[in-house]
């Protein structure tokens, strides 16, 4: 039964492979005359000015946590949905109060704001 | 799907996960309104499950597939969690008036860790204890946080949380060992293997992963070397969570050692109670010592904590359930826990009251307590006489029957230990009654109590002291506590 | 032909692990963990589990990564430049670790594990499929972690609320 997946590890060997492939390969036979204009960040073409390093909002850890709670609850959801027949009202039940649960989270999250960008 | 039964013998827990949901609803929609009618529905869930708990009494089964247990030992625990929960509720909400917009959260969120301290009493799988254990350390950490604004309280919580990351995978380990051997999740499958075999590497690998358990459970009842998160948790953590924190992990952590230790590791009964003998002298020795030089109450009454803990550590290692002896080490513990429960909760009110009205938590800032607020003085003069363990005060009930079923048991040296620790810790707790009673202070203030606190130091005054004088209920209490599942008595 | 591939998965894992211990950038450790989490969900496909494979990838590399590497954008912690204060640490923690390790040879070296299998061996997966298995288990018998799965998102997603949103 693994061996349904080989191909999946082959086509990751052959990706990394032509990854690294194309960098190697760039740098063995590129030539290599570096000077300042080339060497600085690239923005469009202008002289880069201000410094790369800004405050980052921590909206961004607000939305990836919430992503990962409701990831996971999705997670529970697959071996339920290929189940449900065979679960039947019990397993519709158990389901639901799983969600019931995580929907009083979701509401909480929406009054409060948690999904606004600000 | 679960029949009535289960249904029936696990309400205390539904009611509790109901009540969390409403509270955090009803705080949703009535946003800034009343949330003195938040505290006393919370009150009201706890109420409610504590009877619901009481429904179980003299069941004796497993449920769901062995996992979980309701016996007289869990609901012992469950009726603790329950009581620690309304005595803590009643006095947070004048502390987080000032402190924390999340009033209604913090209710909410202090349901679930009520919540799962009683799914802790009652857990008999590994993956039970696991997934219970860190539902109660995630409900800590975010109580202990709860203030975002204090940095004491930050700090509290990421030295809480840091530690408690590792002693969990440890424990995880442990616990994955122990499956690994067993080839089962369930304690009476895993005594069976370890019955089944005796030979030295399954030994050695035992040995290993009931000290990685014992690491990771040690951290919840913070004994040595798994302390060093609780000075600066219960200092910097806010003060009824403090009181949560001293009282309801202790407990319940107390209880799923027990349980591990009794039911499901019994073949190493001598190893674990070396280990767990020199763990005890460690805890005691060094909590006392090092409580003596500190100047700040919570921290000294971490160290205090850290303290019992090793005293009922004695209890635990004198255990013995052959015979209905008072003096076994079971009863003693739980006689213990519940004495320490009020005497302790009892001591952190009084804390609280003084820092609603002044602020202050430092024993200088306690002189002259006994012209300010003489009932606080007093009560803590009863508290701290019950934790140093003198008559008459449901502490010393405690330490007679711990120490008692030592010396049962042949602990001489242990339970000399244990007194001589008691001796030195009345020096640090008279520390603050000198303070209190025998020093001027500079501000001259009366500090009013409000009804709340004060009806919850009466009731923690007055068990402390009843159960000194007309023990008799609690020791029933106790004997009949004393059932745990899939152990013969 | 199994054999290869489990020493090749597990020699990454540990390569990897070591690289996320190790390594001063935090930004190069969390790739190194991204690759830890693949290695491992190439192990759990050997272990006829496809599911918590895919179930590996979706929520460790393709949301907690995501996470830590928020974290380290926000936080800008600077490449750790060396020792910490207290020089007894590292022999103890080394100290410490190596005794696991000799603990981990030992269990497997002894064959303190029993090599028998239980109910649900690759055959019987095989046969009604493992998502299937792990879906029945799921609300049968682990009903009661299930639900209390549901609680501890529930209160992880109270907390984050409490601790992370601005006011």
């Amino acid at each position: 039964m693994p061996e349904d997946y080989l191909p999946i590890l082959a086509m990751v060997v052959v990706v990394i492979g032509f990854a690294a492939a194309a960098l190697v390969v760039s740098a063995i036979t590129g030539p290599r005359k570096p000077n300042p204009a080339k060497l600085s960040p690239y923005e469009s073409g202008m002289p880069p000015f201000g410094s790369a390093r800004r405050r980052i909002s921590i909206r961004y850890y607000l939305t990836a946590v919430l992503f990962i709670l409701f990831d996971i609850e999705i997670v529970f959801f697959y071996p339920w949905a290929v189940l449900f027949r065979q679960l039947g009202l019990f397993g519709l039940i158990e389901m639901a109060i799983f969600v019931a649960i995580l929907l009083v989270g979701y509401v909480y999250v929406w009054r409060k704001g948690g999904f606004d960008w600000d | 799907m679960p029949d009535a039964t289960t249904l029936y013998l696990i309400l205390p827990e539904i009611t509790l996960a109901v009540f969390g949901m409403v509270i955090l609803a009803v705080d949703l929609i009535w946003r800034e309104r009343s949330r003195a009618a938040l505290a006393w529905l919370t009150v009201l869930g706890f109420v409610i499950a504590l009877a619901t708990a009481l429904l179980g009494w003299g069941w004796n089964m497993a449920l769901f597939a062995q996992m979980y247990v309701v016996d007289t030992f869990a609901i012992f625990f469950k009726l603790l969690a329950a009581i620690a929960g309304i005595l803590v509720t009643l006095v947070s909400l004048d502390y987080l008036r000032d402190r924390t917009p999340y009033r209604g959260e913090f209710l909410a969120l202090f349901t679930f860790a009520v919540l799962a301290m009683m799914m802790m009493a009652s857990s008999a799988s590994l993956l039970m204890i696991y997934l219970s254990i860190e539902f109660l350390s995630y409900m800590s950490y975010l109580l202990t946080g709860f203030l975002r604004e204090d940095k004491k309280s930050n700090e509290a919580a990421i030295k809480y949380f840091l530690y408690g990351a590792i002693t969990s995978a440890l424990m995880l380990y442990g616990l994955s060992l122990l499956y690994g051997i067993s080839g089962s999740l369930n304690f009476a499958d895993i005594t069976a293997t370890f019955a089944a075999r005796n030979d030295v590497p399954t030994r050695i690998v035992a040995l290993v992963s009931t000290a990685l358990v014992i690491a990771g459970l040690g951290f919840k009842i913070s004994l040595v070397p798994f302390h060093q998160w609780a000075p600066d948790t219960y200092e910097g953590a806010p003060t009824p969570v403090t009181a949560f924190l001293s009282v309801g992990p202790k407990a319940v952590g107390f209880a799923v050692l027990l349980r591990v230790l009794l039911t499901a590791l019994p073949a190493f009964k001598n190893e674990w109670i070396a280990l767990l003998t020199v763990i005890s002298v460690l805890t005691m020795t060094l909590g006392n010592l090092v409580a003596l030089r500190q100047k700040n109450v919570k921290r000294l009454l971490a160290y205090s904590s850290i303290a019992q803990a090793g005293y009922i550590l004695i209890g635990l290692v004198s255990v013995n359930l052959n015979g209905a002896s008072p003096f076994s080490g079971l009863n003693g513990v739980l006689i213990y826990l519940f004495a320490y429960l009020f005497t302790n909760l009892g001591a952190f009110t009084c804390v609280i009251a003084i820092e609603n009205a002044t602020g202050a938590v430092e024993i200088d800032d306690y002189k002259g307590l006994v012209k300010r607020a003489p009932f606080i003085a007093a009560l803590f003069v009863i508290f701290f006489l019950s934790l140093a363990g003198i008559p008459p005060t449901a502490g010393f009930i405690g330490k007679f029957f711990v120490f008692g079923a030592a010396l049962r048991e042949g602990f001489l040296v242990l339970a000399a230990i244990g007194v001589i620790n008691s001796v030195i810790s009345v020096f640090y707790y008279f520390s603050v009654v000198r303070a209190a009673f025998f020093e001027a202070g500079k501000d001259t203030a009366p500090i009013r109590l409000a009804p709340p606190i004060t009806f919850s130091l009466v009731v923690s005054a007055a068990l402390v002291l009843v159960m000194a004088v007309y023990p008799e209920p609690f020791f029933n209490l106790a004997a009949w506590s004393m059932g745990m599942f899939g152990v013969a008595k | 032909m199994e054999i290869i591939v489990f020493y090749l998965f597990a020699a990454i894992a540990v390569i990897a692990a070591l690289g996320v211990v190790g390594l001063r950038n935090p930004v190069y450790a969390a790739l190194c963990l991204a690759v830890v989490f693949v290695s491992f969900a190439g192990l759990y496909v050997l272990l006829s589990a496809p599911f918590i494979a895919v179930a590996q990838v979706m929520i460790y590399a393709g949301a907690i990564l995501i996470l830590f590497v928020f974290v380290i954008m926000l936080l800008s912690p600077p490449v750790d430049q060396g020792e910490g204060a207290l020089k007894w640490q590292k022999p103890l923690a080394l100290g410490f670790v190596g005794a696991l390790a000799v603990q981990l040879v030992l269990v497997l070296a002894l064959a303190v594990l029993p090599s028998a299998r239980g109910s649900l061996t690759p055959e019987v997966i095989a046969q009604r499929g493992d998502v299937q298995v792990v879906g029945a288990a799921l609300f049968s018998d682990y009903l009661l972690p299930f639900e209390m799965t549901s609680l501890l998102l529930l209160v992880a997603i109270v907390g984050v609320i409490v601790l992370a949103k601005k006011r």
